[in-house]
């Protein structure tokens, strides 16, 4: 799948990494948000009152 | 065997492999999906007790620098605090309505989200040291450190200060407060010194019990951290009690 999604990339070998490293990093913070989020609902919301 | 025999089980053998096909397609979608899952699941743990945790550790290394500044900056003053017919020796009868003015320490406000005091538990081996607590206990103050809710009085002020913090995220400041007993010292460093309280009592509330934040008579400090380990479902509340700094001696003299 991730072969395929990289072959699927247009322009040079170069445009083609450059494109996948922006992709890999946005979701990557993407994933970030969500564990935040998921973490504070589900594990520790921070232990404040009210 | 005649053409119409070979040709039938061709068919058949045909089917059997669109069949088998199918079933492997399906197995691998099945077996790649949960190797993601298990991926994301590994991830969101690694990211809430060891990724938290690191950002939590650089805040704190920042804050530690902004409270310092803050002690350097701040001008202690005193104040005065009335107390109606407090101060009664047994063996003498009360007068009507006498009041005393009493000498209190006191600070201005810290700004918002700034970091203005430490906590520091000896008997934790992970707050030994300290950890910085900012004013405020937005989302964003607690992932840096452990927040005082506005609302309540500063720490070694007379009332009810109320002081939360993470129990298994970003740096998980008060994961072992459970593990305190009665009697166990707490510490507050503030810019006008150091509070020192005792731990009297705990208690298990949930998330929405508000009156953990009322004012009490004396001055006392209040530790609020999710409960159980690993969940938000409760809150562990610690009650301590101001018995030695800068106030000490002067609110015990209005009880």
């Amino acid at each position: 799948m991730i072969r395929r999604a990289y072959a699927a990339l247009p322009g040079p070998t170069a445009a083609r990494v450059a494109a996948s490293v922006g992709i890999v990093a946005v979701l990557l913070v993407g994933l970030h948000f969500f564990y935040e989020w998921l973490g504070g609902w589900l594990l520790d919301s921070g232990g404040t009152v009210g | 065997m005649g053409d119409g025999t070979r040709a039938a089980q061709a068919e058949v053998n045909r089917a059997r492999a669109r069949a088998r096909t199918g079933t492997v397609r399906v197995v691998r979608a099945v077996g790649w999906t949960l190797v993601w899952l298990g991926l994301l699941t590994l991830g969101f743990v690694v990211h809430q007790v060891w990724i938290t945790s690191w950002f939590a550790r650089q805040h704190q290394t920042v804050l530690a620098t902004e409270r310092l500044a803050y002690f350097a900056d701040a001008v202690p003053v005193e104040a005065e605090v009335t107390v109606e017919g407090s101060i009664v020796p047994e063996d003498e009868p009360a007068p009507e309505a006498e009041v005393l003015a009493l000498p209190l320490v006191v600070e201005s406000a810290p700004e918002l989200h700034s970091a203005f005091a430490l906590i520091r538990i000896s008997a934790l081996e992970n707050l030994a040291e300290g950890w910085n607590v900012v004013e405020g206990v937005d989302v964003s103050d607690l992932k840096t450190g452990a927040g005082h809710i506005p609302a309540t009085p500063l720490p070694g002020q007379p009332g009810n200060s109320v002081i939360s913090g993470h129990r298994t995220t970003y740096g998980a400041p008060f994961n072992r407060l459970d593990e305190l007993v009665p009697g166990d010292r707490i510490e507050v460093d503030t810019a006008i010194g150091t509070h020192v309280y005792e731990m009297r009592t705990s208690v298990i509330v949930a998330p929405a019990d508000v009156w953990v934040l009322e004012p009490r008579q004396g001055a006392w400090l209040t530790l609020t951290t999710c409960n159980p380990e690993y969940s938000a479902r409760e809150r562990l509340v610690i009650l301590a009690e101001l018995v030695e700094g800068p106030n000490a001696e002067v609110i015990g003299m209005m009880r």
